[in-house]
């Protein structure tokens, strides 16, 4: 027997329930083809009730300006950035599983790619919203746009990290989009395939562009997933790194550091996992998907976000030893007076950061721990709590007292317009996701196929012979018959 | 099919490698003479004596990184559960062998410039100058003699001891087939230890250790991007090494069961990671570019635009564009020639990043010929080879019964 892929038994089995083709097919189509449970409806409104309260939020905002907003003196930088860079965050776990793990040939991330990536869009459809209504003429937005114009000699400041943001976060929003699409496409083929309503037939039919399942197609989206993976694989770093430099190109002491970049990056990658973690073990309740999204897909997550956890939490260390090393005053100040210090208007938030996103995943490097689903669900929560109040301790506590003390604002808080349209996101993300949930298949059904003879747990007990050979038996067959 | 799996070293490695080192010593020796002779001021004698030390720390550093980064690739492999690494898996560990002895070789030179009485290397460890210096007395709980040698120590020994019990791990089931529940335990097992030297290696490699033999010389200035870059460049050059070494194994007919998709993977390790290598030096360097405060310029003045500008940017080159531009193609990552000569370039280049790091902290004003540094260079190489070809001599070539070597037999890219 010559093989084309081999998995030791050791390794677990990333399908359970020893499944074939068509089970694969019916399990992961069946959601979207019955009508929504009423767990579904109840999650799907209050999601949009948050979403029109964000809405009202916004046009409060718009109509009477961002002075609804408490933004004062030297916060200029509140919330709204705070939240822009929190969304952005979460979206990079999106594409580090679909580019990067791709190239790394991870076989589990097949269990969690479709969902991760929706969630990136919808993770950079929310940042997107801040930067832009924090324009409070919103009108002009335009502007930003760099191209000839009639304004006269006015043209966008190429020097600012500002503007390479708005190309980071536009390359960004379009690469993911056309990754998770072309994803796409063979799978909604297969729900036009077994349609049985006609305007189901026609939705799913335009939407998969006419796939047929020929082998011309296959070897196109395959080659053309190599080349989105080789895209998005520089994009993970150079969203994140780009948004750091809106900060760390600055002389504000707390913003000004060169380990922001790849800190920024991997900090990034850890909110974003934590996220999936939340998103999927709701789905994998809801929709029945267990046997596809298993224990073996949490654990891994949760080593990632141990991983993660751990370098962001050597950053912040190295951050502080170099603010004393460093021997500068006001990188001093920053640090010691209004971080790390608990009895500083903001040192609570420091601790917070410390304590959520440092301190607590450690509690990943035990097995049990890892495999608790119970546990998981509840750090993944605090994971982004961490991460907001890392933004936030960033933002402002380098802020509130810059270089002028006769500036140096009163206790920023944020207004209900300000959390209003933080909700608001929330609600747009949720909305976005349980319509995703409803109409695609929340799992690449192709993909599964494609690891399932590897990985699945039938597949693998069939495998004993071959495990037990001696490996010159095994390379002796292997090599020599093809 | 009969594999061969005891490594016999080639006599003409061997007569290469002894020569090797002793074009080293010879190197060292000369070097020691034309900086140690002459008259002069004592400020020129102490700057002499200083270009000859820093021939030494660049050396022996950046070999001590080089070899551990290949422990670094164990562990890491190990904790990601990597499989297709099976096939050449002593190589690797042969490398990190070189680890204590190169250790030894670098603890004794790291303590020597620190306990020595000329400071031009180590500012900090002149205790005159440290007390009219407010900044240095400021930072003297951190770089002091004895924390130095202490952590220094410490770390050596740290590097030394996990490599060997992960080394050992892997030999420990060389004469034992194992079931999946052993195979499990034993999987598990490697990774508690694999675990153990990763959060080793941050706390040393990816943070303190680069602060203090490097950082330390230009010891006013401060970047908190420094340990990672450091870690970024001994790692990239660390895979060439084990480029290098699989390549010479297969050419000598040996690692039958490692092919070119093995080859290729590599080859995407040396691409990926001098791209980011290069992202760690952009990010570093331009965002002291931009914010353009003295007080960090002041660290790339000689080396960007100054005495030792025709380094710093021939550096760049090699280390970003050559394997931009050669390593892209997935034929060139297959081709040993390619390869072998990528690796030799990228080991190269970054030997160069350590030289511009240490040199032009003591030397700021001129380049000192290099053709001496690079002979001691040759010396530290000779030693690689002689001590990874006694290691790789030494136990059988395949981790064979390793749970997951199967795996990288039928390995695809």
């Amino acid at each position: 027997m010559s093989l084309l892929r081999y998995e030791s038994q050791v390794r677990p089995a990333l399908v359970d329930g020893d499944k074939n083709y068509h089970d694969v097919t019916e399990d992961i189509c069946r959601p979207v083809e019955v009508k929504p449970s009423k767990l579904w409806w109840v999650g799907f409104l209050i999601s949009v009730g948050l979403l029109v309260f964000g809405i009202v939020s916004v046009t409060v905002e718009v109509i009477y300006g961002t002075g609804q907003w408490n933004l004062n003196k030297t916060v200029g930088w509140g919330w709204d950035i705070t939240n822009f860079v929190w969304w952005v965050g979460i979206g990079h776990a999106g594409t580090l599983i679909s580019a990067i793990l791709l190239l790394f040939r991870q076989g589990w991330r097949t269990g969690v790619n479709r969902a991760a990536e929706a969630m990136t869009i919808f993770a950079v459809m929310c940042a997107g919203q801040f930067p832009i209504w924090h324009m409070g003429r919103v009108w002009m937005a335009f502007f930003v746009l760099p191209y000839p114009n009639t304004r006269g000699p006015l043209w966008v400041n190429f020097n600012s990290p500002l503007l390479w943001d708005v190309f980071a976060i536009s390359t960004y929003f379009t690469v993911s989009l056309l990754f998770w699409y072309s994803g796409l496409l063979p799978d909604l083929a297969t729900l036009r395939d077994r349609a049985k309503l006609k305007w189901r037939k026609f939705f799913y039919g335009v939407t998969s562009f006419g796939w047929t399942g020929s082998t011309k197609h296959w070897q196109r989206h395959e080659a053309l997933s190599l080349v989105l993976a080789g895209i998005s694989t520089p994009l993970v770093l150079s969203v994140h790194t780009i948004v750091s430099f809106d900060f760390a190109t600055s002389v504000v002491p707390g913003w000004h550091t060169t380990i922001f970049p790849p800190y920024f990056v991997a900090g990034a990658i850890f909110s974003g996992f934590a996220m999936v973690q939340t998103l999927l073990l709701v789905t994998r309740k809801v929709l029945g998907l267990s046997q596809y999204i298993t224990i073996e897909h949490i654990e891994v997550m949760n080593k990632v976000i141990v991983l993660t956890g751990s370098i962001v939490g050597i950053a912040y260390l190295t951050e502080l030893f170099i603010s004393w090393y460093g021997a500068n005053q006001y990188e001093n100040f920053a640090f010691f007076q209004n971080r790390l210090n608990l009895a500083s208007p903001y040192g609570w938030s420091y601790w917070i950061m410390m304590g959520c996103n440092v301190l607590s995943p450690q509690i990943f490097w035990f097995r049990k721990m890892r495999r608790n689903l119970l546990v998981t669900f509840f750090m993944s929560i605090l994971v982004n709590v961490g991460m907001w109040f890392e933004r936030f301790v960033i933002i402002v506590t380098s802020i509130y007292r810059d270089y002028l003390p006769s500036s140096w604002s009163t206790y920023y808080t944020p207004t209900i317009w300000e959390v209003g349209f933080y909700m608001g996101t929330f609600g747009l993300f949720f909305t976005c996701y349980f319509l995703f949930s409803k109409f695609f298949p929340v799992i690449a059904i192709a993909e599964i196929k494609h690891i399932l003879k590897r990985s699945g747990d039938g597949f693998k007990e069939k495998m004993d012979g071959v495990e037990k050979e001696e490996v010159e038996e095994f390379a002796e067959e292997q090599l020599h018959e093809h | 099919m009969t594999l061969r799996e005891q490594f016999v070293i080639p006599k003409r490695y061997n007569t290469l490698s002894i020569a090797l080192m002793l074009l080293g010593a010879i190197s060292i020796i000369i070097l020691y003479i034309t900086t140690h002779g002459g008259s002069g001021t004592v400020e020129e004698k102490n700057a002499n004596d200083a270009r000859f030390w820093s021939s030494l720390l660049t050396n022996s550093v950046y070999f001590l990184l080089v070899t551990n980064a290949a422990m670094f690739f164990i562990c890491a492999t190990t904790l990601a559960w990597g499989g297709w690494q099976m096939s050449f898996r002593r190589v690797t560990e042969a490398i990190s062998a070189c680890v204590p002895v190169l250790g030894v070789v670098s603890g004794v030179i790291l303590l020597a410039i620190c306990f020595s009485n000329n400071h031009q290397i180590y500012h900090w460890t002149d205790a005159e100058h440290v007390k009219q210096d407010p900044i240095l007395l400021y930072k003297s709980g951190f770089l002091n003699k004895g924390f130095f040698t202490i952590w220094t120590i410490i770390t050596i020994l740290g590097w030394s001891g996990l490599g060997w019990k992960m080394r050992q791990l892997s030999r420990s089931i060389d004469d034992k087939h194992l079931t999946i529940e052993e195979g499990k335990k034993y999987v598990w097992n490697n990774t508690v230890w694999a675990a153990i030297f990763i959060v080793f290696f941050s706390l040393t490699v990816m943070s303190s250790i680069p602060w203090l033999w490097l950082m330390s010389i230009n010891a006013h200035w401060y970047s908190t991007m420094y340990s990672w870059y450091t870690f970024a460049s001994s790692f990239v050059a660390g895979i060439s090494l084990i480029v290098l070494f699989v390549i010479f194994l297969k050419n000598n007919n040996y690692l039958e069961l490692t092919n070119n998709e093995h080859l290729h993977d590599l080859g995407k390790f040396m691409f990926a990671f001098s791209i980011f290598w290069t992202y760690l030096w952009f990010s570093q360097f331009m965002l002291i570019w931009y914010a353009n405060i003295p007080e960090e310029t002041v660290y790339f003045k000689p080396r960007y635009g100054g005495a030792y500008s025709g380094l710093y940017w021939l550096m760049f080159t090699i280390n970003f564009l050559a394997p931009l531009l050669i390593l892209m193609t997935k034929d060139s990552k297959r081709r040993y020639s390619t390869m072998t000569f990528m690796a030799v370039l990228i080991i190269f280049g970054h030997w160069l990043n350590f030289y511009q790091m240490v040199f032009a902290g003591p030397l700021p004003n001129h380049v000192p010929s290099i053709m001496f540094d690079f002979g001691v260079a040759l010396g530290f190489i000779g030693l690689i080879m002689f001590v990874t070809a006694k290691s790789l001599a030494k136990h059988p070539l395949l981790a064979k019964n390793h749970p997951f070597f199967k795996e990288s037999i039928i390995h695809h890219t």
